[in-house]
């Protein structure tokens, strides 16, 4: 790996968040990679991005330094170490609940250049508009009638994934496990249940209101409010339209995996990983790949070409895939066993970056500028 | 000249509550601080007074010492509510992680 000091402008940045620190992996045309970190060393970062508003901040999502002393929010230049802000989301004292982690950071509205929203464990979602410094919760969410009810999945009780409609920031779609989906077009003020047609095989009804095991969600391309859904139990889209899902598991190998990405132009195309299922965390056939949708998911292409296998048992977790703006995408994917692969080709075929960093817990593809 | 207060006459003036590294970056770099307080809830929120932002990283919003960090009153570790800990002067109070080996983290 050639070492450049320097992130380039306009160059392709990944950020890779991993049990034990942070890592920024940087290349002027996505075949030559430098890596700068680990910043953090020895945390745990959940989620690492760049603010895709200016292409020059960078947020972690970890825990105060010395690890016992709660969750941690860090900011800072990219290419510099980032520092602690002056807060992370938390509850209301006598409010009955206390932030455990911080699971996902999602850049706020375009005009609110500073803004910011935080899911955490225990379910929740915050807003800062100060860069992280300060933070307030979306009660009608936070408190939701019922959330007494609400059971974790296997890695806890989770807002994970995070969706802000670039065309109407009223707009937001939050994903929970294991809860299910909720949606809010009001700003936040009131939220729905949006777990339609959406199944919950551990439950003895298996279509509930809630308690559908979420594991991500994206928005589609084609920006007009349809999103791509990966479940617990299958595959989904959702029309613009919005009200009940559509299962597209058909043509997978599995109806079980973390992470689900959209191409970042192209509508209705995506990308899955699929595991062999709650049980047994691995690649089917022990071969990792990547399967491709242009449709919606009414179709599914299997991509391996440079993925290991047979002989591959590594899982991929809810935020170990991202994609580039390029033309073509570059996609991203990390495992659990330390892993980062890179493809140029939009999942044609795939290059190692880095083999043996610490388990892989987000990747977060940008643009520097 | 020794800038720590001896053991008599911390008997009269407080209770002494004993920073961990980690959390002197508040206490601009003290690893002891003297605080008067009744009961150990009470003398979380007086060292939180003198170094805003302290308590947060001991308790969370529930008000119970976070996971794998342990409080001392003297030598036992506090394990009911911090207000039913009552303290007097001379008492010493430790903040310390525990330690977690062989976490899966």
């Amino acid at each position: 790996m050639v070492l450049l000091p320097r992130v380039k402008k306009d160059g392709t940045v990944v950020l890779v968040g991993t049990k034990k620190g942070g890592f920024v992996f940087h290349s002027p045309d996505r075949r030559r990679w430098s890596v700068l970190g680990p910043y953090l060393p020895g945390m745990p970062v959940y989620h690492m991005i760049l603010d895709p508003r200016d292409g020059r901040t960078v947020y972690a999502a970890s825990l105060n330094p010395g690890e016992v002393w709660g969750p941690g929010l860090y900011r800072g230049r990219l290419g510099s170490v980032p520092a602690l802000t002056k807060s992370a989301p938390k509850f209301r004292e006598g409010s009955g609940l206390a932030v455990k982690a911080l699971w996902h950071i999602e850049p706020g509205p375009e005009d609110v250049p500073g803004s910011l929203l935080a899911g955490v464990e225990p379910a929740a979602l915050f807003r800062s508009d100060d860069r992280g410094d300060s933070w307030s919760g979306y009660d009608a969410l936070n408190h939701y009638p019922g959330r007494e009810n609400w059971t974790p999945g296997f890695g806890g009780l989770c807002a994970h994934s995070v969706l802000l409609d670039p065309r109407d920031s009223r707009h937001l779609v939050v994903g929970i496990s294991a809860v299910g989906a909720f949606e809010s077009k009001d700003g936040g003020a009131s939220w729905k249940p949006e777990n339609g047609n959406v199944r919950a095989g551990f439950l003895p009804n298996p279509y509930p209101e809630t308690g559908q095991c979420v594991h991500h969600l994206v928005w589609d391309s084609a920006r007009d409010g349809s999103i791509f859904h990966q479940n617990h139990c299958g595959t989904y889209h959702r029309g613009p339209e919005g009200g009940p899902w559509t299962e597209v598991t058909k043509g997978l190998p599995s109806d079980f995996g973390f992470a689900i990405v959209a191409h970042p132009h192209e509508k209705h195309t995506a990308y899955v990983a699929p595991l062999i299922g709650g049980e047994n965390r691995v690649p089917p056939k022990s071969q990792l790949a990547v399967w491709k949708t242009s449709n919606r998911g009414r179709s599914w292409k299997r991509l391996t070409k440079g993925l290991p296998g047979p002989g591959a048992y590594m899982g991929v977790l809810r935020e170990a895939m991202s994609a580039d703006g390029g033309d073509p995408a570059g996609l991203y994917l990390g495992t659990n066993t330390g892993q980062l692969y890179a493809s140029r080709d939009e999942g044609a075929s795939w290059k190692p970056i880095a083999t043996t960093l610490p388990p892989i817990l987000s990747v977060s593809a940008g643009l520097a500028r | 000249m020794d800038s720590r207060i001896r053991s008599e006459e911390l008997a009269h003036s407080g209770v002494m509550v004993h920073i961990p590294p980690a959390l002197r970056s508040f206490t601009d770099g003290q690893d002891e601080v003297l605080l008067e307080a009744g009961d150990a809830a009470s003398l979380l929120r007086a060292l939180d007074a003198a170094f805003p932002g302290i308590r947060e990283r001991i308790l969370d919003e529930m008000g119970r010492p976070r996971p794998y960090v342990n409080v001392f009153v003297n030598d036992e570790l506090v394990r009911g509510t911090l207000e039913q800990v009552a303290l007097s002067r001379g008492d010493a109070v430790h903040i310390l992680p525990s330690v977690a080996g062989g976490s899966l983290a």
